[in-house]
């Protein structure tokens, strides 16, 4: 296990006990568009359990970020309930319950990558963030470590590779030591190769801590290598289209899952789907 | 290694033909420009001026100190009234919807038009050369100043956002520092053009001062002297020039 990391307490096998992390009842999100009110998202309903790692994956416009952005406070929806850990989205946001990694890395070019990485701490430090237990989190320097960026604490941004850009976002992220990590197409900038390596990094980070991620991608390999569930939205409005549940195939699976025939066909069932979103 | 040996043949280069270059002018200047029969009262040659700069030094220092503190004052005090309004004009949207295209307008009054009348407001001591040096200081630094604190990114507000950042957090960890090189863009354009202000400032109505050495060489045919003014009214700006990039370099090191 990665060093400093809070552990998950009781492991992934008794998840369905835990509360949710998120529910989601009837949520609506619309736009003021130049040809009237678009909605972007309608009438999603979804519950992502503690500790789970969702993907969702659909078609340009389906809502995929929009979902994320609710859950992470940075639109309102126009109708319906969105819940995390049971408060609304605000409360945990203060309480820095969710961590967000944007598909730029959005790292501050005129900070080094140490200086990146303890932007959580310097920030949000008035009345607004009611923070948890203090104790037990990652140092940055660990993170530094755990993420593979020993050696270049004190690089700045554009010295650094995309891939290492996106490490040193997860590596902030994870400095508040969020419950739940949310994910907007990270890797979707990356060669194939970098892809592949940083989403073995995330599974290693995901089953050390605990924590609950929604992943969004382009990508259907990616989506269905990654998750315990794939959430696949249709578009025009942005609704929910399918909910692939992957985990008997995984627990099955022995050797290479993305090679494994069972995986393979539920993969090609999620292209299908796709196809007619 | 020829990569090395490129890179020290165009650093020379970097040096010695701009070195170069001023030389040929100097030469030109020197041995041409009388040969055209250009009479020495109106362009004297380069060595006639190095001459007269040497013979008056402290008259010229005497006058190069009040352009000096015209111009400084003037370059602290323009930009920081663009720096500040700048900063009402991000926090207030109606402010800057009202008064932003005004400042444009104003922008394109020319300064030579305006300083007669402020010479006839503030009489002729430092006072009116302080204001035109601040002005012709203000008006690019509001403009940078007020596009570098809007230049964040969708992404970095939200990022802000989701980290619960107060106003005054996201001002000193996002828009401030995204604001410098906007900033120095026009520092740099107002460190050359404060010295600009105070000279014209004193053309209009000063006895001391480069822009009154100026003034009066011209008036009496001394162009030695005259050519000596600009060239010290020169290098004043290309000294607070300097001191700006230096600071800008030591500031902005991470691009």
């Amino acid at each position: 296990m990665p060093a400093g990391l809070p552990s998950g307490s009781d492991g992934r096998s008794s998840l369905a006990a835990r509360p949710p992390a998120i529910r989601a009842a009837g949520v609506d999100v619309a736009f003021q568009g130049p040809a009237g009110i678009h909605k972007v998202l309608a009438g999603l309903d979804i519950e992502v359990a503690d500790g789970e790692l969702l993907t969702i994956i659909g078609p340009s416009g389906c809502g995929k970020s929009t979902l994320l952005r609710v859950i992470a406070d940075l639109l309102d929806p126009a109708a319906g309930a969105i819940e995390v850990f049971g408060q609304p989205p605000a409360v945990a946001r203060r309480r820095r319950d969710v961590g967000f990694v944007f598909q730029d890395s959005t790292l501050l070019p005129w900070r080094t990558v140490i200086e990146n990485l303890r932007l959580p701490d310097e920030v949000g430090r008035g009345a607004q963030v009611e923070r948890r237990d203090e104790q037990g989190g990652a140092s940055a320097a660990e993170l530094i470590t755990m993420m593979g960026l020993a050696g270049r604490e004190n690089a700045y941004p554009h010295q650094l590779s995309g891939g290492q850009r996106q490490r040193v976002a997860i590596a902030r992220a994870l400095l508040s030591r969020p419950r739940i990590l949310l994910m907007d197409e990270p890797f979707g900038a990356l060669d194939e190769i970098t892809r592949d390596r940083l989403n073995e990094e995330l599974l290693n980070i995901w089953r050390s801590t605990g924590m609950t991620i929604l992943f969004v991608t382009h990508s259907i390999m990616e989506a269905a290598y990654l998750g315990e569930r794939v959430l696949v939205l249709a578009s025009n409005p942005g609704r929910l289209r399918e909910l692939e549940d992957l985990r008997a195939v995984k627990a099955a699976a022995s050797g290479s899952i993305r090679e494994n025939p069972a995986f393979v066909e539920r993969m090609g069932h999620l292209r299908a789907v796709l196809r007619t979103c | 290694m020829l990569n090395g040996r490129g890179q020290r043949a165009s650093a020379t280069s970097r040096v010695a033909l701009p070195v170069l270059g001023a030389l040929s002018l100097l030469a030109f200047w020197q041995f041409l420009i009388p040969l055209f029969g250009v009479p020495k009262y109106i362009v004297p040659t380069p060595w006639q001026v190095m001459l007269r700069i040497a013979a008056d030094p402290l008259l010229l220092w005497q006058n190069l100190v009040p352009t000096f503190i015209e111009s400084i004052l003037g370059f602290i005090i323009g930009n920081l009234a663009a720096i500040l309004l700048a900063i009402g004009f991000v926090y207030n949207k109606r402010v800057e919807q009202a008064y932003f295209p005004v400042v444009l307008f104003l922008n394109t009054i020319p300064v030579l038009a305006l300083a007669p009348i402020i010479v006839l407001i503030f009489g002729i001591g430092i006072l009116p050369k302080v204001i035109i040096a601040s002005i012709i200081c203000f008006f690019p630094t509001l403009v940078n100043m007020t596009r570098g604190l809007e230049s964040v990114s969708a992404s970095e507000k939200d990022l802000m956002h989701v980290l619960s950042a107060s106003g005054f957090e996201i001002f000193w960890k996002l828009r401030a520092p995204r604001s410098l090189p906007f900033l120095f863009a026009s520092l740099r354009i107002a460190s050359t053009a404060c010295v600009v202000g105070a000279i014209v400032g004193e053309w209009i109505g000063a006895n001391k001062g480069l822009g009154a050495v100026i003034i009066q060489s011209t008036f009496n045919y001394r162009s030695d002297l005259l050519y000596a003014a600009i060239i010290v009214s020169s290098s004043l700006a290309v000294a607070i020039f300097l001191v700006v990039t230096a600071v800008e370099r030591r500031i902005i090191n991470y691009q």
